[in-house]
């Protein structure tokens, strides 16, 4: 039975290489069904780090067309997705580092679909009845906003990677360039540090 | 192992990242020591309000996304591709009674695309160019209603005319109105019988591309349940993979997210231990989570819950 499910996983994983040799031959096919299996994930990444469509759409379109004109040099001595992200998180940390000197950030962004106000998940439906409860959510929102504009963009990355997209930390430590022991550290100070701004709201 | 040694490794715990001796450890402490259980629930509570904020990229987002680099990379046209066949559609509509006779599995599409209102036909005499006025099954948008200098009434107004067609599912052109009515935004009854007409052509690039759209995009869960059914000889692919892996962890219905967790879990994927231990965590509903737990069990992993 294991055996059975190994070998599939390792078609999962034999199915992506072939794709990306396809890729690097020229296949635009094969370049747009890479772009596919990943492009979402990289979206949401980006769009939860800057919290912003515009530069979300920014991060996608670099990441994409370095990843078309660089392919050819992937050798294979990690995944695909390792490869990706050490792309997507270097552009993402830049755009990180540039804006420690912030701005305060509006409560509502403008997205091609109208206008998204940031602190909407927070509402439940129940709470369309409870004016406290909305204002209660609306802080929290905003605290945790806060808190996580506090870590450092390595921590942030790391935090983001393990808590939202449920990448292992050894993995994390890979695409970073460093160890999973570093990793380790890292998302650990990022976890102290926000229980330390919210203790109070959690 | 001390309270401050348990409380340093609360988030990895909680994360599932210790090795199995700490992890045993750890819990051995937690399950005697009253203050770092409260510790751990505190963990709990900080995840699950940090699970509120995530922000989901808009769908008209990922397709300008995807857009943009199709331009980039190959010079295409900024228009998504269901919207190049909509226009080829159009353009060879004239064409389409020279195959109008029924072949094997029958596909009748009515075309109405986007919204419009029936309006009723004005009487000829009103009208000075009958010819261009609408008729009985053209749909019309009127877009402007103005009176001229002479005191009559200009009207600029766009058209649709309703026709049926039937021909075989194989037939290109009837599986270019099936996606598009895959599309049809103002009725999720069109969308699942089209859906539900495409699922088993899902070998064609276009037809897998418009069933993940759907699975991913449509808000009618009746749609996604279809679409996800097409997807089922599918489920080794990655990118059909990546689909799944997002409904299995953002769908609302709990059909959808157990259909999905189905289809992942068939295969041995360790790229899919990180969801899977997230929602252990995190997903409501009883069967998803046991599906869950029993892949992350063959596959060695830690269950990342406690």
């Amino acid at each position: 039975m294991q055996d059975a499910a190994g070998t599939a996983g390792a078609r999962v994983n034999s199915e992506m290489d072939s794709l990306v040799r396809a890729a690097q031959r020229g296949d635009q096919d094969a370049f747009e069904q890479l772009v596919r299996a990943y492009d979402q994930s990289v979206l949401r990444l980006a769009m939860n780090l800057l919290r912003s469509p515009e530069d979300a759409r920014d991060v996608y379109q670099e990441a994409f067309l370095r990843v078309y004109r660089n392919l050819h040099t992937f050798r294979f001595d990690c995944s695909f997705h390792t490869w990706l992200y050490r792309i997507v998180t270097n552009i993402c940390l830049d755009q990180l580092r540039k804006r420690k000197v912030r701005k305060e950030e509006p409560a509502v962004v403008e997205t091609s679909e109208g206008a998204i106000d940031r602190t909407e998940g927070f509402e439940e439906v129940s709470a369309a009845a409870n004016p406290e409860r909305v204002t209660w959510n609306r802080q929290l929102g905003q605290r945790i906003g806060d808190a996580l504009e506090e870590l450092t963009p390595r921590e942030r990355m790391v935090f983001e990677l393990r808590h939202y997209q449920g990448l292992r930390l050894r993995n994390i430590g890979e695409i970073l360039g460093t160890s999973e022991e570093a990793a380790k550290n890292c998302f650990f100070r990022a976890t102290q540090k926000m229980r330390t701004m919210l203790g109070d709201l959690v | 192992m001390t309270c401050d040694a348990v409380r340093k490794l609360i988030p990895l715990y909680y994360y599932g990242e210790l090795t199995p001796e700490e992890e045993d450890q750890a819990e051995a402490h937690i399950h005697e020591c009253g203050a770092c259980a409260r510790q751990m629930e505190a963990a709990r509570a900080l995840a699950a309000a940090l699970d509120r904020r995530r922000m989901e990229a808009p769908a008209s987002l990922l397709a300008d996304c995807r857009t943009d680099l199709a331009a980039a990379v190959r010079g295409a046209p900024a228009e998504p591709a269901w919207r190049l066949w909509l226009g080829a559609a159009g353009a060879t509509l004239a064409g389409f009674t020279r195959w109008r006779q029924p072949l094997g599995a029958v596909a009748l599409i009515a075309i109405g695309f986007f919204a419009a209102r029936l309006v009723p036909a004005p009487a000829g005499s009103q009208v000075s160019t009958a010819s261009l006025a609408p008729s009985e099954g053209v749909f019309v948008n009127v877009r402007s209603a103005q009176p001229d200098s002479s005191g009559r009434v200009r009207i600029a107004y766009d058209e649709t005319r309703r026709r049926e067609i039937s021909g075989a599912i194989d037939n290109p052109e009837i599986q270019k109105l099936v996606l598009a009515g895959a599309h049809e935004e103002d009725d999720p009854g069109v969308r699942v019988e089209s859906v539900g007409l495409l699922k088993d052509r899902a070998g064609s690039g276009e037809v897998r591309e418009a069933l993940m759209n759907a699975l991913l995009h449509d808000t009618n869960p009746g749609v996604r349940l279809k679409a996800l059914e097409g997807l089922k000889p599918l489920a080794a692919e990655p990118p059909v993979r990546g689909a799944l892996s997002q409904a299995l962890q953002f769908d609302d219905n709990d059909a959808v997210r157990m259909q999905a967790v189905d289809l992942l879990t068939l295969r041995r994927d360790e790229a899919m231990v990180g969801v899977l231990q997230n929602l252990v965590q995190k997903e409501d509903n009883s069967y998803v989570r046991s599906k869950c737990t029993k892949a992350l069990k063959e596959m060695n992993a830690s269950i990342g819950t406690f």
